[in-house]
């Protein structure tokens, strides 16, 4: 009995950290979104609405469509993009050799520099008169030369997403060297004296012992990119028009900017949808690898 | 059709020789088996004759063609591995099925080809299982059925029966000799297990630190051994090795005991090497030496006698039916056609 209330006790301030941080705001945010919630507008956080908030973002509002859209094309090339090349890093890194500790290093600093530095520094690098891009294509591809990259809708778009996998490959392959490291030697061995060819070796052999781990790369890879808002907000700030607003961007700007407290919140209370199932997914595969 | 040759092969990591300078040449169609104390480099060698690991010097050859640039892939050999090296995530019939696959087998070959290599070695119940549902000894025998599915030019076993319960390696040993014989399919051999060894070799070479000591036949190794190593290693009991001079024709051991005739010159040091079923035990006082019984043990085919010879314990086999206690006194008498002599210093053999 002792020992069971002892236990209760012990993790009670953790409880009450995560209540304070996580659950209370998830909740204030659930209240405020059924209400008129205008930040300019005294009393309307306790004047409720229902469900018109929703049912305004889903069926009157093309921003919010909008930024679903940009939001699941950034999200699905992220994830392709940063796995595949994350992939191809650690294949290339995993097995021993001198460069190895001294590139992994070298790896991780991408992964060090915050989102918004990564936004900041492409954005320079990505300025027409002085940027670096610029004056390498200038040289390299002279019809390349001053072009606006951040002013065209797709181009922009590109460099959110350019900026958002070179910051994460780095973290993702040290993930997956380590994923790498647990698929047994003998194995592969096998596969080769077996007769199979390097590429058969990697899909019959490394793929399906690597897929848990590739499974919660992909997860975990999708829930950031779902959420991204550094990046975008000072790289393009949503723009040129709305080309790259992703949804946590839209969410920032309509409370934020615009005053609209209550809208923003049932938006950010849609997102949460996608968000839950992959929370449970990755936690299904986080739980079931550690079954093993 | 592939004879193996090896020459000049060495293999280092950093300081450490794993291999040191072996020329070995392995006959088309031959059983050679290699033995040898743990890590003296079985596995190594084995894994330079598959592509796994790259020779620090030396050639490999298989049947007429230099193959330390090919890959693991177009050595045609088929391996099991020590540690069995089984696709987890495969069920058994996938594992077998593999190297068929990968080779291009056509479809309707492979499943009467797994399913006889998986009655071969008594799996067939388990064709549907993952790997991880099955006891170490059943796991061996996927490793076995993997590599014998195939007809490779060559066969590398790693130990491939080390796991097996004793009923279970018998039979699967005569298998093997078997279809060593059937297939007539060129092969090397580790084992730990000395009857494996004499059983199922045409030739056995035993290693110690990376340097094969001696290459011949089973009878060659057994009963004309090189050096005292060899001697001391091969059979079980080992060899007794008990220590003295040559004076007078006589070997007399380090207590004074001039025990028997050796035909060899003089010399102030020599080891005599006598098997435990080149003695005979006998009544007190009927035997070249008397001696007091250390341990008495009954293995049930024969008798074994630990006894005590001056500073030294001695192993000899008596017959079935002789009870005897520890503390008894027996004679033992020595099998003057079966001595062995060394040299303690240069551990080689005293050729009388
Ligand atoms: N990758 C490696 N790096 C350094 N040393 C190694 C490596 N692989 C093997 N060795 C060493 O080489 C020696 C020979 O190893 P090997 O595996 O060939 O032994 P073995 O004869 O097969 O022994 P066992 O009977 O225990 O399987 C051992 O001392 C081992 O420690
Ligand atoms: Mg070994």
């Amino acid at each position: 009995m002792r020992d069971n209330t002892l236990k209760y006790l012990l993790v009670l301030p953790a409880v009450i950290v995560v209540f304070a941080t996580a659950i209370w705001p998830l909740i204030e945010a659930a209240r405020l979104s059924f209400t008129v919630g205008r930040l300019n507008r005294p009393g309307s956080l306790e004047r409720y609405l229902g469900w018109e908030n929703y049912v305004w973002a889903i069926l009157e509002e093309p921003a919010f469509w909008n930024s679903v859209w940009v939001t699941t094309i950034y999200t699905l090339l992220t994830v392709g993009l940063t796995t595949v090349f994350a992939l191809g890093l650690a294949m290339l890194l995993a097995p021993g050799g001198r460069l190895r500790s001294a590139a992994q290093t070298l790896l991780i600093l991408p992964f060090a520099m915050s989102p918004a530095l990564i936004g900041v520094s492409f954005r320079f690098m990505f300025n027409p008169e002085f940027g670096l891009f610029d004056a390498f294509f200038g040289v390299m591809i002279p019809p390349l030369a001053d072009v606006s990259w951040l002013a065209d809708p797709k181009l922009a778009f590109a460099v959110v997403v350019m900026a958002d996998v070179w910051g994460w490959i780095p973290f993702l392959t040290l993930v997956l060297i380590g994923g790498l490291a647990s698929v047994p030697r003998d194995t592969v061995e096998a596969a080769q004296v077996d007769g199979a060819s390097g590429w058969r070796v990697f899909k019959d052999v490394t793929l399906p012992q690597l897929a848990p781990v590739l499974a919660v790369v992909v997860i975990l890879k999708s829930i950031f990119s779902l959420k991204t808002f550094d990046q975008v907000f000072m790289l393009t700030n949503g723009g040129p028009g709305t080309a790259t607003q992703t949804l946590s961007h839209y969410i920032y700007f309509n409370g934020m900017k615009y005053g609209q407290i209550g809208y923003s919140a049932s938006v950010a209370w849609l997102m949460v949808i996608p968000m839950i199932f992959l929370t449970y997914a990755y936690a299904k595969f986080v739980f079931r690898k550690a079954d093993q | 059709m592939a004879e193996i040759k090896l020459s000049n092969l060495t293999k280092r990591w950093g300081d450490f020789v794993g291999v040191d300078n072996q020329s070995l040449h392995i006959n088309d169609r031959e059983f050679l088996v290699l033995l040898g104390p743990s890590g003296c480099g079985k596995t190594t060698t084995m894994r330079m004759i598959a592509g796994l690991e790259d020779p620090t010097s030396g050639e490999i050859w298989i049947g007429d063609r230099m193959v330390n640039d090919d890959l693991p892939k177009d050595r045609d050999v088929a391996m099991v591995f020590q540690n069995y090296g089984l696709y987890p995530h495969m069920t058994i019939f996938d594992n077998i099925a593999y190297p068929l696959r990968v080779r291009g087998t056509p479809k309707a070959d492979i499943k009467p080809r797994v399913e006889k290599a998986a009655e071969q070695v008594e799996l067939t119940e388990f064709l549907h299982r993952k790997p991880k549902a099955l006891s170490g000894g059943q796991r061996q025998r996927v490793a076995l059925a993997r590599a014998i599915v195939r007809t490779p030019k060559v066969f590398l076993m790693d130990e491939p029966l080390s796991n097996l319960d004793a009923k279970l390696r018998v039979t699967m040993r005569a298998e093997l000799k078997h279809l060593s014989r059937a297939l007539q399919i060129t092969t090397v051999y580790v084992t730990h297990d000395q009857i494996e060894a004499m059983t199922l070799a045409d030739r056995v070479a035993v290693m110690k630190n990376g340097i094969i000591q001696q290459l011949g036949t089973p009878d060659e190794i057994y009963n004309d051994p090189a050096n005292l190593f060899v001697a001391g290693f091969i059979g079980s009991p080992a060899m007794n090795l008990i220590n003295g001079s040559i004076s007078g024709g006589m070997f007399v051991t380090t207590g004074g005991t001039r025990l028997v005739p050796v035909k060899a010159l003089d010399r102030a040091k020599a080891v005599l090497g006598v098997r435990a079923d080149d003695m005979d035990v006998h009544e007190e006082g009927q035997g070249d030496i008397d001696v007091k019984i250390y341990a008495f043990e009954n293995t049930g085919e024969s008798t074994l006698l630990t006894v005590q010879w001056g500073a030294q314990r001695v192993i000899a086999r008596g017959d079935r039916h002789l009870r005897k206690d520890q503390d008894d006194v027996v004679g033992i008498s020595l099998n003057q056609d079966h001595l062995y002599l060394f040299d303690p210093e240069t551990e080689n053999r005293i050729r009388m």
